[in-house]
């Protein structure tokens, strides 16, 4: 159950991405990226990484690419017009991630263990939002606390740039 | 096979609960706005003349709903155009699978607890859900290709990813008081007794973040005093102006959907869910007879009040409309009759005398009922809110999420996280 589950998970993935490339307009592109992140966290969830799955959707599918949608959506405006032109160059290098994916998909099944199932099981409480903290805030602190002083920074770098241009535009 | 039929059974429960308050609630909102507003409200759909107080009007509605053209703007995009209303239903319905509505229902010494799925990560699940939950609504705000519909999409989306951090941050006190990111453990935690007279409800440990978390709630559902990304008056009916029939009847149904998940929200996270103050299981369970005699006296003594009001209303109305009208005070006098008689009937029988297992069961329901009162009073608090409150401006609701809340709600967290340091955990 748990194998089939795995697997059914991780081909929906490859399938979103696969589709999100091959997507002429951004909206539907966007929408399939979000789809290939549930499937992301289906995968996760049967890995018994609860907190992780729920983080996955939370973060990635319901803030980033709800943020992402509105950037879209508000430099494209409601216009269809546009979803019909042909996009050009950018199509290309990107055609060759499908066969990529569908190759790693396929490799990860060949290169299964023989018995096609799960390695031993996971110890007790692996995976709870407690563990996840526990490695977050003990072993790996400091890579963590660096993480968010990128992040901070990045912050700060886009509040500034977006301030200036609102001066200069909006007054 | 027995979980498969027990979740099944309660997911049928819960469905049912949010189904059946669904067109209560449509008949509630126009009622209670009639009633805030002083007017007399619906009361001109009928069944043979008996028009129940306006309740024939939500069976209208869906019949109209149902029966209407399917008119759909030429330029949609079509899949997705069609995807919305169904994925702001799926949304709004999903939420359900983790807020426990009972402890647990004893049936021949098994325990079955009352809740679809108890996840270990519940509120993170809430929080992850509601945030699906913007799809829908941009999607079909944004497929309609309609310059209204968009700008009320886009501004679901500015205004429910400003109120999901302030809900976050809200619920992130409760998380830090009871340790646990599980809803029953949240519920259960909230049945005992601060300074050994004080519910311990999470209102009364997090004030501040029941107001928080309230205020988010409301934005997040789109109702009023935040329904601007729908305000008829500046963008016509915003995100779902270009839906029509069942669509929009789902878009319908949805928030109302969205009122009875946030009440029930509400009531489990702030307001002790199936807990009933003072009166903790035990209790329930050893006193069950006497709670049980004490609701039969009431309901009976109530439905007589009721029956005798309408026996007045046909002595004093006999032929007043002279039509079909008639009938509806003499219906409602035999209603609550029967209803008399019932409840008269079970004190007479004491149907709950039925051995040491019926203790449990009668806790049950009273818990089961405690947690559905609840629901139903703060499902009555949007529909209050609404039409007594005006509708915020766009920069204001902006202001008061980024500037107000935010800070607010950090400043909880960082209050609650030092008296935890300092006193201890609620647990």
């Amino acid at each position: 159950m748990e194998a089939f589950l795995f697997w059914t998970c991780g081909a929906l993935m490859v399938f979103g991405g696969v589709m999100m490339v091959l997507q002429r307009s951004a909206v539907v592109a966007a929408l399939w990226l979000v789809f290939a992140f549930i499937a992301a966290a289906g995968v996760f969830a049967v890995l018994s990484a609860p907190f992780l799955a729920i983080m996955q959707v939370l973060v990635y599918a319901g803030a980033i690419m709800v943020l992402f949608l509105f950037v879209i959506m508000m430099l494209q405006g409601p216009v269809m017009e546009g979803e019909r032109r042909r996009m050009a160059l950018p199509l290309w290098p990107g055609a060759a991630i499908p066969p990529l994916a569908v190759l790693v998909l396929v490799g990860g099944w060949l290169g299964r263990n023989s018995a096609g199932s799960f390695p031993a099981a996971p110890p007790a409480g692996f995976g709870s939002p407690g563990h996840v903290a526990a490695a977050m805030l003990g072993r790996y602190l400091l890579a963590f606390e660096l993480i968010s002083i990128v992040l901070l920074v990045a912050i700060i770098g886009a509040l500034s740039l977006g301030h200036r241009e609102r001066n200069q535009t909006w007054s | 096979m027995d979980i498969v039929l027990e979740s099944l059974a309660k997911i049928l429960f819960m469905f049912l609960l949010i189904m059946g308050m669904v067109p209560a609630l449509i008949w509630a909102e126009r009622k209670g706005a009639a009633f805030i507003q002083d007017r007399t409200g619906p009361n001109r759909a009928s069944i043979g003349g008996v028009r129940l107080a306006g309740l024939v009007h939500p069976i209208a509605d869906v019949l109209k709903l149902v029966f209407k053209e399917d008119v759909a703007p030429a330029g949609r995009h079509r899949a997705l155009y069609n995807l919305a209303p169904w994925l702001v239903m799926a949304v709004a319905v999903s939420t359900y699978a983790v807020i426990p509505f009972g402890d647990y229902l004893e049936i021949g010494g098994k325990r079955i607890p009352l809740v679809v799925a108890d996840l270990q990560v519940g509120l993170l699940y809430v929080l992850a859900v509601a945030s699906l939950g913007t799809y829908g609504i941009v999607l079909g705000g944004w497929a309609s290709n309609n310059k209204f519909t968009f700008l009320g999409g886009i501004r679901a989306t500015a205004q429910m990813i400003s109120y999901e951090i302030s809900m976050g941050l809200a619920i992130m006190g409760l998380m830090l008081i009871f340790g646990t990111l599980r809803l029953t453990d949240i519920v259960a935690g909230q049945g005992g007794l601060l300074f050994g007279w004080l519910p311990m409800w999470g209102i009364v440990l997090q004030p501040l973040g029941f107001v928080l978390f309230i205020t988010a709630v409301f934005a997040e559902t789109n109702r009023n005093p935040f329904d601007l990304p729908e305000g008829e008056s500046e963008i016509v009916a915003g995100y779902h102006l270009e839906y029509s029939s069942l669509k929009f009847a789902l878009f319908f149904m949805a928030e109302y959907c969205h009122m009875v998940v946030g009440a029930a929200m509400i009531s489990a996270l702030y307001f002790g869910g199936y807990q009933i103050p003072w009166l903790p299981r035990p209790a329930l369970e050893a006193h069950a007879g006497l709670l049980l005699t004490i609701a039969m006296v009431a309901t009976v003594v109530v439905s007589l009040l009721f029956a005798v009001l309408f026996l007045r209303r046909v002595q004093r109305e006999k032929g007043k409309f002279g039509d079909a009208r008639d009938r509806e005070p003499v219906l409602g006098a035999g209603l609550w009759l029967v209803m008399a008689a019932f409840a008269a009937g079970a004190l007479v029988l004491r149907p709950w005398e039925i051995g040491p297992a019926g203790g449990s069961l009668v806790a049950t329901f009273f818990q089961v009922g405690a947690f559905v009162g609840k629901v139903v009073f703060f499902a009555w608090l949007f529909i209050w809110v609404r039409w007594t409150l005006p509708r915020f401006r766009y920069d204001q609701l902006m202001r008061l999420g980024w500037k107000v809340m935010l800070p607010l709600g950090l400043a909880n967290l960082v209050v609650t996280a030092l008296v935890i340091a300092a006193v201890g955990s609620g647990k």
